[in-house]
């Protein structure tokens, strides 16, 4: 069994804080991972884990044996690293038994385990052969071999498919998650990849200026997201934001206005808050029945499409004779959009849209913290409602 | 090859279109050269060598010419011994006029073996040390981060720009000095006489250098690996030694055959620091001079004990240098 838990581990640089007062409790058995934007001390965390670094403040727990001063040999894990770091000076087989042999395990058991971790990760007739022989899977492979052969407490992986190319990308998730399914061991991960995130973990730890921001199952990270950072994250294409403020009718801002009770969600009027709704949660008007509980509709102009195949973005602006600018991604003023392959969208045409109420966020502004992650309609058969919706800016 | 290159570049400026002149053998090598540089350079690169392998061979081939020459006929040697004649052959004399005995004469007047092996000792646990002290300071500023690291370098490096001679007067101070703690080690606790007298200074002196390769080498080693091998069950200094160095083989090897030549055929500080004998742990120039007696010079013998003195350190170079680097490396594969 091999709990790990983080208590205040705090990692400071001279004067850059990596890390800041993170707490962490991971169940044996369990895949988490932590992502964020880089430099955001994920990597940091999990060097400290590793005993590659050891915290300014707090204490590592692994297993209920505090190892905040042990040496990385004696912490019971192993690690895949980013760059693969196989030895280029040995082959498939020592590489894979170096830590064994370390240990001083007799021939025959050592022969023993390595032939059981390549062909777990399918790597028979291949022990004679030099890392710069080998294709970037193939040393991926290895460098797994490597971390499993010694049964280790807890499996750590700093992004271990960064290296690789996009195919095989997704070739070796499914891979580790088979590998995590069969070894049963605690494994951590490190990416700032969130679709890597999404698909693999029991956990996702979102983590932004060393801080941790959220720790939860993916979808919901996802679906209920804490504060601004995760719901912004969490999500390819990103969430869409509105920036407004709290009136009697419910949230305004220039471009969109939804009705609802303010009290409801004991927010005071003139309160600034920040409306999130994700691409897919927006349905144009004419397809409105699709959404669960939709809004009053908005009038926006179509801008640009990016026909994905299974999808269409479409992005979509509140002000007719705006610029478009894509570099930032959605800008103010801009909705992104996700809609049905055949829907007859075409550029530059006025579209209206609703939004799924279900589904649509309400955040602080100021603390970034998240409020609600639905909005309920007003209660009164709509009639007021209606009256609030303002398609503005044209 | 001047006069040539110069007829080169006048050619080349009045223009290619002038075919059909009635050229001199210069001109006409000129212009095939034009058509084919590669030649040029190719002539260059053998008469650059040629010239580089004489002055370098020459000086190897007097001494073995002077080795060979009877000790009687050292002012007639016209690249060849004077008493050199091949018909001796004829008549069953192998040596062909010449005096091969030299070689082993060196040996029986002197004990030059006891002279050479303690040069080679004294040198092979100068590299030794070296090696493994400048591997661990090679780690410490090829990979860490501290403060005051730079100024800490420059420091070790100011140590290999003071001349040698300016450490000597202390040190013979301090070695010939009856040191107390030393005296159950030593017989009269001196270290003068020994081979730690001119061990721990060439240590010292050779250090930076080594030090300096080794940090470069060290500091190129992506911090992966070492963090890989601390993770599979190194220490830092099972890191250092397991992964780190084998991979930097040639830096250390370029800085063990370095510090290895330099010790080896010192002889300012051995001089001063032991008696002439060779149970003195007197090095091998000290050797080569003792065939220099206050009523004649046996050059001959100087010069066969040279060529003999040097073997050792020229197989070290040709040969060794792959070995070591192969050497090193395949060491860490096997446990």
């Amino acid at each position: 069994m091999a709990d790990v838990t983080l208590e205040n581990i705090t990692k400071r640089y001279e004067d850059v804080t990596a890390v800041d007062d993170m707490n962490l409790d991971i169940k044996h058995g369990e895949f988490v991972t932590f992502v964020g934007p880089s430099g955001c001390g994920k990597s940091t965390t999990m060097e400290t884990i590793a005993g590659l670094t050891t915290p300014t403040e707090g204490k590592v727990i692994i297993g209920g044996r505090d190892v905040t001063n042990l040496p990385p040999k004696d912490r019971g894990i192993s690690m895949v690293f980013q760059n693969i770091a196989l030895f280029p000076h040995m082959d498939v087989y020592e590489n894979i038994s170096f830590g064994l042999r370390l240990r001083k395990y007799d021939k025959d058991e050592i022969d023993r385990r390595v032939e059981k971790a390549a062909e777990v990760v399918q790597l028979g007739g291949m022990m004679d052969r030099m890392p710069d022989e080998m294709s970037g899977g193939q040393r991926q492979r290895v460098a797994i071999a490597r971390a499993i052969v010694r049964n280790p407490d807890v499996f750590l992986m700093d992004e271990p498919l960064a290296n690789l190319d996009a195919k095989l990308r997704v070739h070796m998730r499914t891979e580790l998650q088979r590998l995590h399914k069969e070894l049963d061991t605690t494994i951590i991960y490190v990416t700032h990849d969130q679709a890597e995130a999404m698909t693999m973990s029991d956990r996702i730890a979102v983590i932004n200026a060393g801080e941790l921001q959220q720790i939860d199952p993916p979808l919901t990270c996802y679906n209920e997201p804490k504060n601004l950072f995760v719901a912004g994250f969490i999500g390819s294409p990103s969430m869409n934001f509105v920036e407004g403020r709290i009136t009697d009718n419910g949230f305004e801002s220039d471009d969109v206005n939804i009705p609802f009770e303010p009290a409801a969600y004991n927010l005071s009027t003139g309160a600034d808050v920040t409306l999130g709704v994700r691409p897919e949660d927006v349905y144009l008007s004419r397809n409105s029945r699709e959404a669960a509980d939709p809004t009053p509709p908005l009038t926006a102009y179509s801008d640009v499409l990016e026909p994905m195949g299974n999808e269409i973005f479409a992005y979509l602006k509140f002000d007719e004779e705006a610029e478009s600018d894509m570099e930032e991604g959605v800008m103010p003023g801009q909705l992104l959009i996700s809609v049905d392959p055949d829907t007859d969208i075409a550029e530059d045409q006025e579209v209206e849209v609703v939004l799924d109420r279900a589904k649509t966020h309400l955040f602080d502004t100021t603390t970034g913290n998240a409020i609600t992650h639905q909005i309920a309609p007003v209660d009164t058969a709509g009639a007021s409602g209606a009256d609030a919706e303002v398609g503005s800016g044209d | 090859m001047a006069a040539e290159s110069h007829s080169d570049t006048e050619y080349g400026r009045t223009g290619e279109e002038e075919p059909e002149l009635d050229r001199g053998p210069i001109e006409a090598w000129a212009a095939r050269s034009i058509k084919n540089p590669g030649r040029v350079y190719k002539g260059l690169f053998y008469t650059a060598m040629i010239a580089f392998l004489l002055t370098t061979l020459f000086p190897f081939y007097w001494l073995f010419m002077v080795a060979l020459t009877p000790s009687g006929s050292l002012q007639n040697i016209i690249l060849a011994p004077s008493t050199f004649d091949p018909t001796l052959l004829a008549q069953g004399d192998l040596t062909m006029g010449t005096n091969p005995g030299a070689f082993v004469e060196i040996f029986e007047r002197l004990p030059f073996h006891r002279y050479m092996f303690n040069s080679f000792v004294i040198a092979t646990i100068t590299t030794v040390i070296v090696l493994i002290i400048s591997s661990l300071a090679g780690y410490i500023f090829g990979r860490l981060r501290f403060r005051g690291k730079s100024p800490l370098m420059l420091l070790v490096l100011l140590v290999s720009f003071f001349p040698p001679a300016a450490f000597f007067l202390p040190l013979n101070r301090l070695f010939n000095r009856n040191i107390g703690v030393l005296e159950p080690i030593l017989s009269d606790g001196s270290l003068y006489n020994t081979p730690y007298a001119m061990i721990i200074p060439f240590s010292a002196l050779f250090m930076p250098l080594s030090i300096f390769i080794l940090t470069t080498f060290y500091s190129q080693i992506p911090d992966g690996l070492e963090d890989a091998a601390r993770i599979e069950g190194t220490t830092r200094l099972g890191a250092l030694f397991r992964v780190i160095v084998p991979l930097s083989a040639p830096g250390v090897a370029t800085a063990g055959v370095l510090t290895f030549i330099a010790v080896y055929n010192e002889y300012f500080f051995s001089r001063l620091m032991t008696d002439p004998g060779a149970d003195n742990w007197a090095p091998i120039v000290r050797g080569i001079l003792g065939y220099q007696g206050q009523y004649e010079t046996l050059f001959n013998l100087m010069a066969a004990a040279s060529i003999v003195g040097v073997l050792p350190v020229a197989i070290l170079v040709v040969v060794a240098q792959e070995k070591i680097v192969s050497g090193l490396t395949a060491g860490a594969l096997k446990e």
